[in-house]
């Protein structure tokens, strides 16, 4: 198995797991997914060879639920968070609150586009900086 | 990377953090660029994209400017 297909078989496993696969489901090492995190193909836990982000999608809890196709997961962040029913290429229910008032956010994809209207999202990084330290942007 | 209900939100929430604004859109084009960035990520046939293709995304989408410029 090469690369590509190493971090194809991730993202498979992912989306049908509704959690990140270890390294024992993958039936591979630590090296090769060691090089898949050094080509930002997926993100790593710190101090530890396991998965974190298979962006959008992630392996640990956040304030960004996402429904779609009859599973849940969580996306890293807002943008993310949108972007697991695009990967899906499915509908999808985003769950999250408001980051200053805590009130929640309710938004169903429908046909592509968020409903209801009328909420922003604010991106504290610019782009140059996204990944110098991924987890925070 | 958060939504908030408002840009008003936005405001008070970067206030009582003392951050610096980073740039904020609405909703809607957050969806847009969600299905540009993400739409291939499943495919078989998935490959990475380039510099080049990732900041064209951007651009297609309005998303100019020194904030918007990929390393």
């Amino acid at each position: 198995m090469d690369d590509l297909e190493l971090r194809n078989l991730v993202y498979r496993r992912f989306v049908e797991l509704g959690r990140a696969p270890t390294r024992e489901e993958l039936s591979t090492d630590e090296a090769a997914l060691r090089r898949l995190h050094d080509a930002h193909w997926i993100v790593l836990e710190p101090d530890r060879t396991e998965i974190r982000m298979a962006n959008p999608f992630s392996a640990v809890p956040t304030p960004y639920r996402v429904e779609a196709n009859g599973r849940s997961w969580f996306g890293n962040c807002a943008w993310d968070a949108f972007g697991i029913p695009a990967a899906l290429g499915v509908d999808g229910h985003i769950s999250s609150s408001c980051p200053d008032c805590g009130e929640p956010i309710e938004i169903d994809i429908v046909d592509r586009r968020p409903e209801p209207a009328g909420t922003v999202f604010h991106v504290a990084v610019p782009a140059s900086g996204w990944w110098d330290d991924i987890v925070f942007t | 990377m958060n939504l908030f209900r408002s840009e008003e939100h936005v405001a008070r929430w970067l206030d009582s953090r003392g951050l610096k604004a980073g740039a904020t859109i609405s909703s809607a084009k957050l969806g847009e660029l969600a299905e540009a960035w993400w739409s291939d990520r499943l495919a078989d046939d998935w490959r990475p994209r380039t510099r080049a293709e990732s900041q064209a995304i951007l651009d297609r989408l309005g998303l100019t400017g020194e904030f918007w410029q990929l390393p």
